[in-house]
């Protein structure tokens, strides 16, 4: 026993790099996998469970059991055991529970569960292993008040982050339009047809879809027949948008079909044969004057009231419909219609006089 | 419609258009529901003869129901805001009744609207609707025997009856019944009495004479209501008795040509505005030579104008229109065609008297129209080749967007009625198919018994109008963030924050302004979910909500509200301009206004006539929303 026992940690790290040559970096192993390496001699169970326990305490291996209550070991990489066994054992213990979320990351009251930890030790726990540079706190979207936290050396997930239209967390807005105004005018070149000879002077019935009847040289766009089926689909979108250079990531077709739905909440594309192929309403030319006018909208009334895509009605239209004190006018009172000061201006700016 | 404004913008109508006398008793009976001649005259504090002179034009222009009860013998008088209402639709009426079948048969329209409803042959007597043509006769209409068929112009005015055909035929008028006096419930309950005193009815029991009660009584209102005058002047599916002059008994051999196809030409070139004319050409020369639309019609049925219809009419424009913003005008014009033919067969826009809530309406499909039903009724001048695309853009074509396979060399368009009526039918069928398309799917394709037949949902569309008028005024309001997140609520139904934002992708700072923004606008609304009996705010789940009934029921009677404010602004500015519109209203000035103003009188009252007009524009515009919300 005790000649054996001698020859544990020689046995151990044998095992240890058969393990690493043999295995990749994430896989679990179980105990016929370490006999069948042959580094244990004669099958000696006993030996092997002593080299594998004195892995375990080195933190060069990782013990788990699965669902069915068997035990498997897990390797882990020279570099990290070193890490490991720097810490303490509630620090350890906790780094195991983090750890073990991999990219979807815990969140602090979870860690506290899990390890039975009182509170102020967990967070001194936490503190130093963020202070040794081995943990990172995440901002998660769909919890933004949670306290969470992953090693620091994995990239948060989908889940975490939002999907690629977060940037730390926060909904980057100028990216999703700037995406949004290419995937708009890139499937609404392909959802026109162009004219080819726009000098042909007898399409002037012909309205574009603006409804502008423009005289200057405007390229005549018309709408293909209804069978027709050379539509973008999702597939083509995403690889022009990837190849456009506008993302400095690669965005997924989950992404982009997020993005498709909401041009169409936007009345800006149709999915026609259910989402298979995506139209778009606007022909290519009013898209980008409609793209160009959109910076500018900010500071001038009349440039925003021709972004205005719906027709008007009635109520946009008539004083009435914009009145702020709209509720409180009756005839003979404070507000009413004998003394109402919108109605003149109205007046004076449709007519111009 | 009869919420406080409706009823204020009733009186307020009624006064614009009848004076103060039918407007004091009008709101008295609105605020006071039924009231009996005594108490009338005690509420209106009128004189017996004002009320009386009053109650009887009122009763001739169905303002006031009236009924007389057979347990009492009471006369009973109630309002009819319906039709006080549709006097600020007459306009738009007139104009339309003017597009469809020109300007004599819209002045005839405007009589029998001035009239409220008038016996043919008062309208006989009418210096107006005779003076547009020069007849040369003294003789007294009314004394001709009514079986008086074509033939003799000097006898009887044939324009008249011509165009009151033709305005029967189209639905626009309608024959007056005694019922039309009465109130609707009055009418169900006189029915609902004459029912069960039925013995075949009274040997039934229980439920089941419930329901045969409700049943035979539904039937004998329709049939005491029913006014309708186009029967037997439907030939084909189109009405006859297209407006046309009288003495123009022509028969060019083109028109006997198409004659023989049994088919009516060129009525679906109305819209264009191109007047008589044109139209008089284009009509087939067939039913002259029957002598169907100069059979002059009863003089003594009594005519008044058919609401519910002209509705359906001004229903359609409004479908146009809609496909005249995506699409382009030659397949506006298709779907016109298609329209006009759908009008004949519908008389009016829904079946229940309320609009039905969101969800809970059943399609309602209008009667299908054969394709080559529409294919007859375009225009064959229409050039359809040049608006669509071809099937493959690579292939490059020569012509503007003209399909390859129509023919690949011919240059010139000129010859569009020599092309096979095949390729013009496919043709046809290509432009509603391109309607049939999202978001608007302003058509939809059925085959029946193999041919292909095309229809309208109007239950569907309808709901859209009212939707995009919704979206309209949100966009206004709210700013265009807002119209996406209502259409995302309006498309998934109730959201929690997190989804809703997932789903819209706007930033939450964003999204929550627009949302409190939108609720405290009662745009959108927020349920609680209480996860636990406590109710607390953190275990409660909240979920925004946008119910569109109940908003269009709001902005219905801010519309009422604006109607009325617009109108009484309007008489507001009359009253402050008094003394110099009376000048202008003198009987020697009106008319001769160049003679008898001076340069500045004349350009302010331009000016007046111009902020007159934009109010009264107003009006109708909002008119326009109240028809989306309530009418159709």
């Amino acid at each position: 026993m005790a000649s054996a026992g001698s020859r544990v940690p020689e046995l151990a790290a044998k095992l240890y790099d058969a393990c690493l040559t043999h295995f990749e970096a994430d896989r679990m192993f179980f105990q016929e996998d370490l006999l069948g390496l042959g580094v244990i001699p004669t099958n000696d169970l006993a030996l092997l469970v002593q080299c594998a326990q004195s892995l375990v305490d080195q933190k060069l291996m990782r013990l788990l059991q699965t669902k069915t209550e068997r035990l498997a070991w897990k390797i882990i990489p020279r570099e990290d055991a070193e890490k490991l066994q720097n810490l303490n054992p509630d620090e350890s213990l906790v780094y195991n529970v983090i750890h073990s979320n991999g990219r979807s990351g815990v969140w602090v009251r979870a860690i506290q569960s899990r390890t039975g930890l009182h509170k102020s030790i967990l967070d001194r726990c936490v503190k130093s292993l963020e202070g040794k540079n081995y943990i990172k706190s995440v901002h998660n979207v769909k919890y933004p008040s949670r306290k969470m936290y992953m090693l620091a050396g994995l990239a948060p997930s989908e889940d975490v982050t939002g999907g690629a239209w977060f940037t730390d967390g926060v909904m980057d807005v100028d990216f999703i339009n700037s995406v949004a105004g290419y995937i708009e005018y890139t499937v609404s070149r392909k959802s026109w047809f162009e004219v080819p000879s726009p000098d042909h002077g007898r399409n002037k019935r012909l309205k574009t879809a603006t409804g502008k009847s423009d005289i200057k040289e405007e390229k005549q766009y018309l709408p293909f027949a209804a069978r027709y089926e050379g539509y973008p689909t999702v597939e083509m979108i995403t690889s022009a948008v990837n190849e456009s250079g506008i993302t400095p990531v690669t965005l997924r077709e989950e992404s982009i079909v997020q993005l498709l739905e909401m041009l169409c909440y936007d009345k800006k594309l149709v999915a026609l044969n259910n989402g298979q192929y995506y139209k778009a309403i606007k022909n290519p030319e009013a898209v980008k004057t409609s793209q160009a006018r959109k910076p500018a909208t900010v500071d001038d009334q009349a440039d925003a009231e021709v972004m205005k895509h719906l027709p008007k009605n009635g109520m946009t239209e008539a004083p009435c419909g914009q009145c702020p004190v709209f509720n409180l006018c009756s005839p003979g009172g404070a507000v009413s219609p004998e003394t109402c000061e919108y109605f003149d201006p109205w007046l004076s700016s449709t007519l111009g006089f | 419609m009869t919420s406080k404004f409706a009823a204020e913008l009733c009186t307020l109508l009624i006064e614009d258009h009848f004076g103060e006398l039918f407007a004091c008793i009008f709101s008295t009976l609105q605020r006071y529901e039924r009231l009996t001649l005594p108490r009338l005259k005690f509420y209106s504090r009128l004189t017996d003869r004002q009320v009386h002179h009053g109650l009887a034009a009122m009763i001739q222009h169905h303002l006031v129901y009236h009924y007389t009860s057979l347990d009492d013998g009471i006369t009973y008088y109630e309002a009819n805001p319906q039709s006080a209402y549709y006097l600020v639709r007459s306009g738009k009426i007139m104009h339309l009744v003017q597009d469809r079948l020109g300007k004599y048969a819209a002045k005839v329209m405007s009589a029998i609207l001035f009239l409220g409803h008038a016996p043919i042959s008062y309208l006989e007597t009418l210096p107006e609707l005779r003076s547009s043509k020069p007849m040369t006769n003294g003789i007294n209409h009314d004394e001709e025997a009514p079986d008086v068929r074509n033939g003799d112009h000097h006898e009887r005015p044939p324009l008249l009856h011509s165009t009151l055909t033709a305005l029967a035929s189209h639905g626009y008028i309608m024959r007056v019944r005694e019922a039309h006096l009465q109130s609707p419930a009055d009418n169900w309950l006189d029915a609902e009495r004459t029912v069960s005193s039925r013995p075949d009815i009274k040997s039934l029991k229980g439920k089941k004479q419930q329901e045969a009660i409700v049943h035979e009584t539904a039937e004998l209102v329709a049939e005491r209501t029913d006014g309708d005058l186009t029967r037997g002047l439907i030939f084909n599916g189109l009405p006859r008795g297209i407006k046309r002059k009288s003495g123009h008994s022509s028969g060019t051999p083109n028109k006997h040509a198409r004659m023989d196809h049994g088919t009516v030409h060129g009525d679906g070139s109305g819209e264009e505005g191109e007047e008589e004319e044109n139209e008089e050409q284009e009509n087939d020369g067939s039913e002259d030579e029957d002598g169907y639309d100069t059979a002059p019609m009863d003089p003594g049925m009594v005519v008044r104008v058919n609401y519910p219809k002209l509705d359906v009419a001004l229903r359609n424009a409004r479908f146009i229109e809609l496909a005249a913003i995506d699409a382009s005008a030659m397949t506006a014009e298709v779907y016109g065609c298609l329209l006009r033919r759908i009008e004949y067969q519908t008389s009016r826009c829904r079946d229940s008297a309320e609009i039905p809530r969101e969800g809970e309406e059943g399609e309602q499909y209008s009667a299908p129209i054969k394709l080559s039903a529409i294919v007859e009724d375009v225009d064959p001048q229409l050039d359809l080749t040049g608006s669509i695309g071809p099937m493959n853009p690579s292939q490059k074509t020569n012509r503007l967007g003209k399909r390859p396979m129509t023919n690949g060399v011919n240059g010139n368009d000129n010859d569009h009625e020599e092309e096979d009526p095949i390729d013009r039918t496919d043709e046809i069928d290509q432009h509603l198919r391109l309607l049939a398309q999202p978001p608007y799917n302003l058509t939809s394709l059925a085959q029946i018994g193999g041919l292909s037949t095309w229809r309208i949902e109007f239950r569907r569309l309808a709901r859209k109008l009212r939707h995009l008028e919704l979206e309209t005024l949100t966009e206004s309001r709210f700013g265009d963030v807002a119209l996406r997140v209502v259409r995302v609520l309006h498309a998934k139904g109730k959201l929690d924050e997190k989804r809703l934002q997932e789903i819209t992708m706007l930033p939450f700072k964003d999204l929550r302004q627009t949302l409190a923004s939108m609720q405290s606008g009662g745009f959108v609304d927020l349920q609680e979910v209480p996860r636990d009996a406590q109710r607390q705010p953190s275990k409660t789940i909240y979920l925004w909500y946008y119910d569109p009934d109940r908003i269009c029921g709001s902005i219905l009677e801010d519309t009422y509200k604006a109607m009325s404010r617009t109108l009484q602004r309007l008489n507001f500015e009359r009253e402050r301009e008094k003394d110099f519109l009376e000048k202008t209203e003198r009987s020697d000035v009106k008319g001769n206004e160049e003679r008898y103003l001076s340069d500045a009188e004349l350009e302010y009252l331009k000016r007046w006539r111009a902020r007159e007009a934009k109010y009264l524009g107003a009006l109708a515009r909002l008119d326009d929303m109240v028809a989306v919300f309530r009418d159709y």
